[in-house]
């Protein structure tokens, strides 16, 4: 059975996305990513986040591009998520690759 | 093996934590301009704040947030630091003991009640002199900052973005993720953390103040500050200061109540010493209990060590007893090692003192200065615990009997603070703590007057100072005119004493009319494992503790003739009382031809003990009486000899007194 070129359905994320939880959601992103040429992650808006949210996709970003594989967000960072972002530092001295994959600005990576 | 439960040991830390905060607060109300105490508050109370939040007492931590907002704004000089402020605080503080022993308790009035009383001291206490500080501009300083947490950082609670909001109140920030450490996501433990920062920051605040923000979270982190350049040339000195070329890692400490110790200043009251600089990385913690189970397996050691000795000296074997002396050697030096590791410093107990003081003050209207000296003698730690209760008792009666009124204090030529001295002294396997105050003195009259209607003693008995001052421990005697909420209903004095004599301790007072009195406990350093003299009296083996034996002398049967009916022996020019012990325990054995007197002494007193044999040295393990000998004086325990028999240990200060008395009688008598 080959594996599809890309993932139509956006992988939803669950709500916590705090140190509590990222372990499963590692591993959950890590099997996407192995299954699939393109992943798509969906965040919702009430979700809970912290730092090793931010950390984790960083490293998703990592593993996808030393597979020559894609990662995406279905839309730009926005509520909590963005709010972490800003409150880590992670805005201050994004490169262009950042600025496409969390704010969707000039497409997608 | 067990891993201690993390909030167990935050309650722990929170504690020590919460003393340090009192002890700075005590400080403060004493020099109220001292802004090292201030800074310490701070730190203290920033410290419990953020290590609150972290174990999730979330009541706790918005809670301490007020007071240490009130105190940022005193370390600003928005508000300066009254005595109203100190009090508000102090009682916030115990409120804030209340949040971390039950967080889930109803404690929301009380929350607000304090808060109120805060937000008064703080209002009533607003500088007039802070419009003018606010009206200048103080000269700012860029700050360069890079700073990791420990890896393991947020699997323990520690959240970094607070710390950066932190960052960002102090001024103009500017805060970059450092995220180049982080791994591909097959090789990351996503609980781990591996993003590192770099800020910068013009702010007008110190140095210091950036610390604060990391001060629970230096446990092994890496924490770089460089001192850019000054926006303005006046700068402050202490701001020049500050802009050193170099960055300057903050050493880490170990846990977060050493994180929070006050940077130095002993108060005006306290003794020098025992400032050493803080090795926090090189303690450990250990459960009080562990201690107290390695105490008895020692012990278990030593008797066992014991059997072997007598085995090897009665076998002929020169192999089994050269391993027979080397066990003693390391068993001897083992329990050595074993005792100081369980003597902790009086300080502990005295601070609390401070606290009780200040409040004591507050109620009786009084002025009372504390000083503390000594507080870096060491004693076994169950001594100090013991030792708590009397000392409240004591500290309390100085304060409501011993005592007078500023009043009373002007009228008398003294000057209007009392002064009560605290003190701690090692002497001879022995700390004498004392009590002493400038008071009014113990009113003898009064004493006897008491005792006499009471039928403690008959009226007219010729009593000596200290005989007469130790009916004030008898249960039920109090010589106050008026009971009050602190003192003089007669229980308290008796507990003293009760628990003075548990602990093998005694007690001396002295008091000058008009002066003050003094009451000094002389308690024995440990209570577990003491060198002991093994005599034999009749058939039986007794242990007399060897940190009171001065001497020992031969009682030829002619002396002991010749002393018949007197029991004095002369001792370089001075007669010492001495107690047949045979006659004592009623043994009904004849003397040994060669009878030994071993003089023992407690403090001036000295009494010399008849016994038929001296054995020699004994590491003695002391075991506690069985509740049916509980009452029995002549004992203060009992302890396992090498071949499984069970010598008593004699109770010095007991011994001691019977010949004293018994010496009085006899000069009564004529």
């Amino acid at each position: 059975m080959s594996t599809p070129d890309f993932k139509e359905d956006p992988f939803q994320l669950p709500q916590n996305l705090t140190v509590r939880t990222i372990s499963a959601v590692r591993q959950e992103i890590l099997q996407l990513i192995d299954k699939n040429k393109s992943t798509t992650i969906e965040i919702t808006d009430d979700c809970q986040v912290d730092i090793s949210f931010i950390q984790l996709m960083e490293a998703a970003r990592i593993y996808a591009g030393s597979a020559g594989k894609h990662i995406a967000l279905t839309r730009p960072a926005s509520g909590p998520v963005l709010d972490i972002l800003k409150r880590g530092g992670v805005l201050e001295g994004m490169s262009d690759d950042d600025a496409k994959f969390w704010l969707h600005q000039r497409g997608t990576q | 093996m067990s891993f201690p439960d993390p909030i167990a040991v935050f309650r722990t830390e929170a504690a020590e934590l919460l003393e340090q905060i009192e002890a700075g607060l005590l400080d403060l109300n004493v020099n109220l301009g001292d802004k090292d105490q201030v800074d310490a508050v701070f730190r203290g109370l920033h410290t419990l704040k953020g290590s609150g939040a972290m174990f999730g007492f979330d009541a706790l931590a918005a809670f301490t947030h007020h007071c240490e907002t009130a105190f940022d704004r005193v370390r600003k000089g928005e508000v300066p630091a009254t005595q109203e402020l100190v009090t508000a605080v102090l009682e916030a503080k115990d409120h804030m003991r209340a949040l971390i022993e039950t967080p889930a308790g109803d404690h929301e009035a009380a929350s607000e009640v304090l808060l109120a009383n805060l937000r008064a001291a703080v209002e009533g206490a607003k500088n007039p002199g802070a419009a003018q500080t606010a009206g200048t501009v103080p000269a700012k300083t860029l700050f360069k900052i890079r700073f990791s947490l420990p890896q393991n950082a947020m699997a323990n609670g520690t959240n970094p973005l607070p710390l950066l909001d932190e960052l960002r109140e102090l001024g103009e920030c500017k805060i970059v993720a450092d995220r180049s450490a982080i791994p591909s996501l097959d090789l990351l433990t996503p609980t781990d953390l591996h993003i590192s920062w770099d800020v910068e920051l013009l702010t007008a605040q110190p140095r210091s103040a950036i610390e604060d923000v990391f001060i629970f979270v230096m446990d092994e982190m890496q924490l770089d500050i460089t001192a850019v350049e000054a926006t303005a040339p006046a700068a402050r000195a202490s701001v020049k200061s500050e802009a050193a070329p170099s960055p300057q890692p903050v050493a880490a400490t170990q846990d977060m109540a050493a994180a929070a110790r006050a940077p130095t200043p002993a108060s005006a009251l306290t003794a020098p010493a025992d400032t050493k600089p803080n090795k926090a990385s090189e303690n450990v913690r250990v459960p009080a209990e562990k201690l107290d189970e390695l105490m008895d397996r020692v012990g278990e050691l030593v008797i066992a060590q014991s059997r072997l000795s007598q085995l090897a000296g009665g076998s002929g074997d020169l192999q089994l007893r050269a391993v027979s002396e080397d066990v003693e050697r390391l068993s001897g030096e083992l329990r050595d090692t074993m005792m100081v590791l369980r003597m902790v410093p009086v300080a502990h107990l005295f601070s609390r003192f401070r606290r009780l003081v200040h409040d004591l003050a507050h109620e009786t209207g009084k002025t009372i200065e504390l000083i503390t000296e000594g507080e870096s003698t060491e004693v076994d730690k169950s001594v100090i615990e013991r030792l708590a209760d009397p000392l409240v008792h004591l500290v309390r009666n100085s304060c409501d009997h011993g005592l007078e009124t500023p009043e009373e204090r002007r009228a008398a030529g003294k000057p209007e603070a009392g002064r009560i001295l605290l003190s701690a002294r090692q002497q001879a396997g022995e700390v004498i703590i004392t009590i002493k105050d400038d008071g009014r003195g113990i009113n003898k009259d009064r004493v006897r007057a008491k005792a006499e209607a009471s039928g403690l003693i008959p009226s007219g008995a010729s009593l000596t100072d200290n005989e007469l001052y130790q009916l004030i421990f008898q249960p039920g005697f109090s010589t106050a005119q008026q009971v009050t909420n602190l003192s003089g209903r007669g229980v308290g004095m008796d507990v003293v004493k009760r628990t003075i004599d548990a602990l093998r301790g005694t007690i001396n007072v002295a008091s000058h009319p008009g002066q003050g009195s003094e009451i000094s406990l002389a308690i024995p350093l440990t209570l577990a494992i003491i060198d002991g003299l093994l005599v034999r009296v009749g058939a039986g083996r007794y242990v007399i503790p060897l940190s009171a034996v001065e001497e020992c002398l031969e009682l030829s049967i002619e002396e002991d003739m010749r002393s018949r009916g007197r029991s004095f022996i002369s001792l370089r020019d001075s007669l010492v009382p001495f107690l047949r012990l045979r006659d004592l325990f009623r043994t009904g054995t004849k003397p040994d031809p060669f009878q030994k007197v071993v003089v023992i002494s407690t403090g001036a007193e000295r009494v010399g003990l008849v016994v038929d044999q001296i054995i020699g040295d004994h590491q003695t393990v002391i075991k506690a009486m069985s509740k049916l000998h509980h009452d029995v004086a002549t004992f203060s325990g009992a302890t396992i000899l090498g071949d499984g028999d069970v010598a008593l240990i004699l109770d010095v200060g007991h011994l001691v007194a019977e010949g004293q008395q018994q010496e009085a009688h006899l000069r009564a008598a004529g």
